[in-house]
């Protein structure tokens, strides 16, 4: 058969429906589902293959986490059970296996195949962060797998259009939140369908037969334009060592990065980076792969498409059995705290290469807090409520950070209102908080500090995830740091820094989220932008020397 | 009655659409009796706006010979608000908050509008760090009063403020909007103690749960109320050397009208005053011409707009932004809750710049050349190929007959930009390249448009598309047909639309409560106690501007979800008394609404409300018009030019009619060009056209 080419025009058009496609069953999966983190945090992805798995568009919302993840786990279910003679039409194939998925549990991937005129053309994929996945509750705190829950193999959902009874059956007996959680499920396998029906109006419209010559000439000039940015910069190797807090005790973590620019190409390697941790936040190397490569994206070509030929000049390896690629029984459920620090070794060795392109490390990652227990307000109904606390961004090369703004991952807080509306807490603050960045020619973003107060009498359990207490936002280029985050309790009590903890009535908890690392020597900054953070009380007297 | 009163009410027969946009400000002049419309169009004089509104009135009086004491009624939309926001030209303002909450305003959601752009920018807030302070008080999520207001901090707050020198103060208080009593206390000691400081509170201005949301939309309405307030006074005592002593109503970004008190109180109701006119022409054309579903398309220099009109009603939303960083990224500006006509902007215009990107593809937009230099054919200085330079080649635009023969246009620039631009880097003819241009454009509207459609539960076909703007009759046929819409429709007078569109809007308010509960325990006593106060409040606002109860209707809605889930979807809540019984009906109309949004229910989670909303409307003007022109010539038939279609593989030699040389009942075969002053109508090939008696143009095309 002979392959079609499509002039420059006719591309164009036909890759802006293909995006408006994924893009419509991707807003009405957010818009449907329960699940806080889907929602507030955009953290689903929708993503168009061909029948290779190989990805042709990406909707345009979704988080970094997915990248290239949703691909990967069709690519291994086609070399595995499922092998493109398998599916009919009507199929849908599930799983939540961390390993094949997006890293841990309570991410749920639903595949979906398109046939065409009785022909399998391609897949439709959705990820989504589902409100419960059994287990203990949401957080670091699982000693191992095994605790994090549910673990759903490579199942078909639906078989010719029928649904697996069995399997929704034993999901909706394992989790907290039964009808939600298969309400969101449902809803992928919606949006996957949604999908289908609006490429098959596509092609028939278009008289195509199939996306491959098209998906194909896409992906080739996507990974052409990469490939063109990446051969622009220095080759060489840089490296860079990154700490972060662990445990805050006895076991902190240490990512060694060491970033290789060759030609058009790019490897980075994390030997020497700490082992596997004895707390859930252990990443699979799906996960680190999706971490590293969006800050390589969006320091080379944040503007070329999220398909496979973007990621093709990008390789990523760690040792088996480290922090960064988790084996198959240890917990990974936090595994988040750990990505979401991956930018800065990266940005700390990229920085040596093109130094205009990068930022200083961000205060990240965001803290997360899951408040669990009964509300004497709702009939004594069991509430589990997350909420999310970002860090400053980093100082750029040429501008200050933005005040408490989420990086890598884009997670928005949850207003105050509807916090208290829902769980038994009452706010005493929440606010920028000054001097939390570090200086520099230009200022990092500020970070925040919140107080909050438990109000009802049976007190409440409290999953907590942070990060920089031990820790700073590192600055760059002479740039300085961040200051350590805090997190305090009244009455003092100890705390854990990753873990579950009980709280009683009036326990009063404070948390301090770093800001931005600076970019540049503090000397070479702006005597105006000066007058102005003293104004406006972004940074008080005392920094001032 | 007596017999002078009914004389000065049939003297009073007359009513002005005043429309103030970025470049004209247009007057229409409504004859009730004659059933006639008559226009004027002058620039906007920006330095004093009403300077342009007088002329432009005097202009149509004069011309029909017409004292100021003949105009019963003025309707007024202007731009006013929206340009203040953008170009950060509101009033310095102050923001008083629950104390330790001074800096909610700033901190916004805490969400990057776009995940691979490093160098994003947020957009500043409106009220500066210094500006902000807060006040110790507390109310807990029931209502109740935690902490009371301490008034002598609070004079401490407001007279630091004022020696600040700030001229307006908002004022946002945790749970405000549930018990607004301490907001209240605020704004009446900054009353009585600085008369001279305009105060906005947000149990006022949006009483909806959400603090960031709701401080975001009291402050913008401080910021921009001194200088509504001056504009406003000064329109009225303006009309009034006039002689205008008719009621004046403004137009609010819903496509309906308050009054100028109303418009002084919440003046960020006027956010989208401009363009919510011209979706209510549509309305008005739909109205006239017996077509109640339509879609508004309107393209201009730098953007089309499109907006869906339902059973002759327009969709509104109240999900809007005002001031973005990025025009077009959805999250780059500040949140405002409003009722407003849910519309799609999206860069595509005669002035947006077409380019090959580093994947080889084409592109065209959002970047556009404006009007300085604007596209290369104008022949000054631009040298990037733009839409208009695309229409221009393939034969759409007569050079020598742009704006009416106002402006000569240089074919020869434009076919220079898209050769260097375009056509060598894909390797194309020029023509190919123009006619790229133009699919790529029209595939873009094409496609947020289907986008829009589908969102609301809508199928594009059942829809008439009607063409506005002086690019949008140049698309509209190619952007029909990739929706597979297969009626179109281009008014006269489409150059003035948003101030036709006044004369139709209804006079109406909304009135807004946040009452967060299942549906299945409900306290309905309390709900029935609110709403009613409610009622109460709207009709008391109609009447003030004249309208009595019985013209009076009333629609009730709530903003309802799952339990648990984050977006509320908008359901028509029945009239009068609520109580267990009405769940059945409420439970279905959620139903009806989700499954038409999402094409499926989730029967076994329960249901609950957030936000309240009473609509409380006076009734529709209904006007009939008898169309006339003045005819230019006999002959409609212009001449024949070479025009490339979209639809056809090659070049052909096409009719080129005078728009003013058409007569009722005329009926042709596309394809065609028809020319008139503001804009030239391109109709493709299978297709046939007829003017119809208001002197439209209308085109089936045929289904393919």
């Amino acid at each position: 058969m002979n392959s079609q080419k499509f002039d420059g025009v006719t591309l164009s058009i036909l890759w802006s429906r293909l995006l408006a496609i994924v893009d419509e069953a991707g807003t009405a999966l957010q818009r449907t589902s329960f699940s806080t983190v889907t929602r507030e945090s955009n953290d689903f992805a929708v993503v168009l293959m061909d029948k290779k798995g190989q990805s042709v568009a990406q909707s345009a919302i979704s988080v970094p986490s997915f990248l290239g993840v949703i691909p990967m786990m069709t690519k291994y279910l086609l070399n595995g059970d499922f092998p493109e003679s398998s599916w009919r039409p009507g199929d849908v194939v599930t799983t939540n296996d961390p390993q094949l998925c997006a890293g841990h549990k309570p991410d749920v991937g639903v595949v979906s195949p398109i046939f065409f005129k009785e022909k399998l053309i391609g897949f439709l994929g959705t990820i989504s962060h589902v409100p419960d996945i059994g287990g203990v509750l949401w957080g670091a705190g699982a000693r191992d797998a095994y605790e994090e829950g549910l673990l759903i193999p490579p199942t078909k959902l639906y078989s010719e259009g029928v649904e697996n009874e069995t399997l929704l059956n034993l999901i909706k007996n394992n989790v907290r939140a039964p009808m939600q959680t298969i309400g969101d499920i449902r809803a992928q396998v919606a949006a996957n369908d949604q999908g289908r029906k609006g490429l098959i109006a596509l092609l028939n419209e278009e008289g195509l037969e199939h996306i491959e010559d098209l998906s194909n000439q896409i992906i080739n000039a996507t990974e052409k334009a990469m490939r063109d940015a990446i051969s622009k910069a220095p080759d060489g190797t840089f490296s860079y060592t990154y700490h972060a807090d662990g445990d805050c005790n006895e076991e902190p973590v240490r990512i060694e990065c060491a970033v290789t620019i060759s030609g058009d190409e790019i490897t980075v390697d994390y030997e020497g980076t700490s082992d596997a941790h004895t707390l859930g936040i252990n990443s699979v190397l799906n996960y680190t792969y999706a971490y590293t490569a969006y800050p390589i994206k969006c320091t080379f070509s944040p503007e070329v498409p999220n398909n496979d030929g973007a990621f093709r000049p990008i390789t990523v390896t760690a040792p088996r059995g480290s922090l960064l690629n988790a084996t198959k029984f240890v917990p990974v459920g936090a595994r988040n705290m750990t990505g979401n620090m991956l930018h800065a070794p990266v940005f700390g060795a990229l920085v040596q290469a093109v130094p205009e392109q990068v930022q200083a490390d961000c205060g990240a990652p965001c803290w997360c807090v899951v408040l669990n227990g009964y509300n004497p307000d709702r009939n004594d109904m069991e509430f589990v409520e997350y909420f999310f606390l970002n860090g400053g961004y980093g100082a750029r090369s040429d501008r200050d950070g933005e005040g408490i703004l989420s990086f890598p991952t884009n997670i928005s807080n949850v207003p105050l209102e509807v916090q208290e509306t829902s769980a038994p807490i009452r706010y005493h603050c929440k606010e920028l908080l000054p001097d939390s960045a570090g200086i520099g020619k230009y200022r990092g973003g500020l970070g925040q500090r919140i107080i909050f107060e438990v109000v009802n009498e049976a007190g409440l359990n409290m999953s907590l995830l942070t990060e920089k207490l031990n820790n700073v936002s590192k600055g760059m280029k002479g740039g300085s740091d961040s200051i350590k985050g805090q997190l305090k309790i009244e009455p003092d009590k100890p705390v854990p820094p990753k873990g579950i903890m009980r709280l009683k009535k009036g326990d009063k908890i404070t948390m301090e989220i770093p800001g931005g690392g600076g970019y540049g020597d503090e000397t070479e900054r702006d005597p105006l932008l000066i007058k102005r953070d003293l104004e406006l009380g972004y940074i008080t007297k005392k920094l001032i020397h | 009655m007596s017999a002078a009163a009914k004389k000065c009410i049939k003297l009073m027969s007359f009513q002005l659409g005043i429309d103030i946009g970025g470049t004209f400000t247009d007057v229409v002049l409504l004859d009730e009796n004659s059933e006639k419309l008559f226009f004027s169009k002058i620039l906007t004089t920006h330095g004093d706006p009403t300077d342009g509104i007088v002329t432009g009135i005097k202009q149509v009086l004069d011309e029909n010979k017409l004292e100021g004491s003949s105009i019963r009624r003025v309707l007024h939309g202007t731009t006013l608000v929206t340009n203040a926001v953008i170009e950060r030209k509101g009033a310095k303002t102050g923001l008083l908050t629950t104390s330790g909450f001074e800096d909610i305003l700033e901190i916004g959601r805490e969400l990057r509008y776009y995940i691979y752009d490093l160098n994003i920018q947020m957009p500043e807030p409106i009220v500066p760090r210094n500006l902000r302070l807060g006040v110790n008080e507390r109310i807990d999520k029931d209502g109740h009063v935690i902490s009371t207001l301490d008034e002598s901090q609070l004079a401490v707050q407001v007279q630091t403020l004022v020696n600040n020198g700030v001229e307006a103060i908002a004022i946002c208080y945790l749970f405000g909007y549930l018990n607004p009593s301490h907001e209240e206390k605020t704004a009446q000691f900054i009353r009585e103690n600085y008369p001279q400081i305009y105060i906005s509170t947000s149990s006022q201005i949006m009483p909806e749960i959400r603090e960031y949301e709701r401080t975001s939309a009291t402050t913008m309405n401080a910021y921009v109320q001194p200088l509504t307030h001056t504009y406003l006074s000064k329109l009225e005592s303006r009309l009034l050397d006039m002689d205008i002593s008719g009621v004046i109503n403004i137009m609010l970004s819903s496509g309906r009208l308050t009054t100028v008190e109303g418009a002084k109180e919440s003046p960020i109701h006027l956010l989208e005053s401009g363009p919510a006119g011209g979706t209510m022409a549509g309305v008005f054309v739909g109205k006239q011409t017996n077509r109640k579903d339509l879609f508004n398309f309107d393209m201009g220099g730098t953007t089309a707009k499109a907006s869906l009109i339902h059973n002759h009603k327009p969709e509104i939303t109240n999900q809007f932004e005002a001031g973005r960083v990025k025009r077009f990224r959805k999250g780059s500006g500040l949140p405002v809750r409003i009722p407003v006509i849910d519309m799609i902007e999206i860069g595509a215009g005669g002035g947006s710049i077409a380019k090959v990107n580093q994947l080889g593809l084409l592109t065209v937009g959002p970047e556009s050349a404006g009007s300085e230099p604007g596209p290369a054919c104008y022949d000054r200085g631009g040298e990037s190929p733009t839409v208009t330079d695309a229409d221009l080649v393939l034969g759409y635009l007569n050079e020598n007959f742009f704006l009416g023969g106002t402006m000569t246009l240089n074919r020869q620039k434009a076919e220079g930009a898209i050769r260097k631009h375009l056509a060598e880097p894909l390797c194309l003819s020029v023509e190919e390249a123009a006619l790229g241009v133009h699919r790529v454009v029209n595939e873009n509207m094409a496609n947020a448009a289907r986008v829009h459609i589908l969102e609301k539960g809508q199928d594009p076909r059942h829809f008439t598309m009607m063409a506005f703007g002086g690019a949008g009759p140049v698309h509209a046929f190619d952007v029909a047909s990739r929706l597979n819409i297969t009626q179109l429709l281009a008014p006269v007078g489409a150059g003035v639309a948003s101030a036709i569109g006044f004369l139709v809007s209804p006079v109406a308010v909304e009135n807004v409560r946040s009452h967060v509960g299942k549906l299945n325990s409900m306290d309905w006593e309390f709900a029935n106690q609110f709403l009613s106060k409610m009622e109460d409040e709207g009709k008391a606002f109609l009447n003030t501007a004249g309208i009595p109860d019985e013209n009076i209707s009333i629609s009730r809605r709530s903003d309802m979800r799952y339990l648990g889930q984050g977006f509320e979807i908008n359901v028509p809540i029945p009239n009068g008394e609520l109580s267990r019984d009405k769940t059945n009906e409420i439970q279905s109309n959620f139903s009806l609404t989700y499954s038409a949004l999402y094409s499926r229910t989730i029967d076994d989670v329960e249901i609950e409300s957030v936000t309240w909303r009473v609509l409380t409307t006076g009734p529709s003007p209904k006007i009939r018009l008898k169309q006339e022109f003045e005819f230019n010539s006999q002959n409609a038939l212009k001449g024949h030019r070479k025009v490339r279609f979209a639809q056809l593989n090659t070049t052909i030699e096409c009719p080129v009619y005078d728009r003013y040389g058409l007569q009722v009942g005329d009926a042709m075969n596309g394809p065609a060009i028809i020319e008139e002053k503001e804009s030239t109508f391109v109709i493709g090939p299978n297709s046939q056209f007829f003017v119809d008696d208001q002197l439209n143009i209308i085109v089936d095309m045929d289904a393919s």
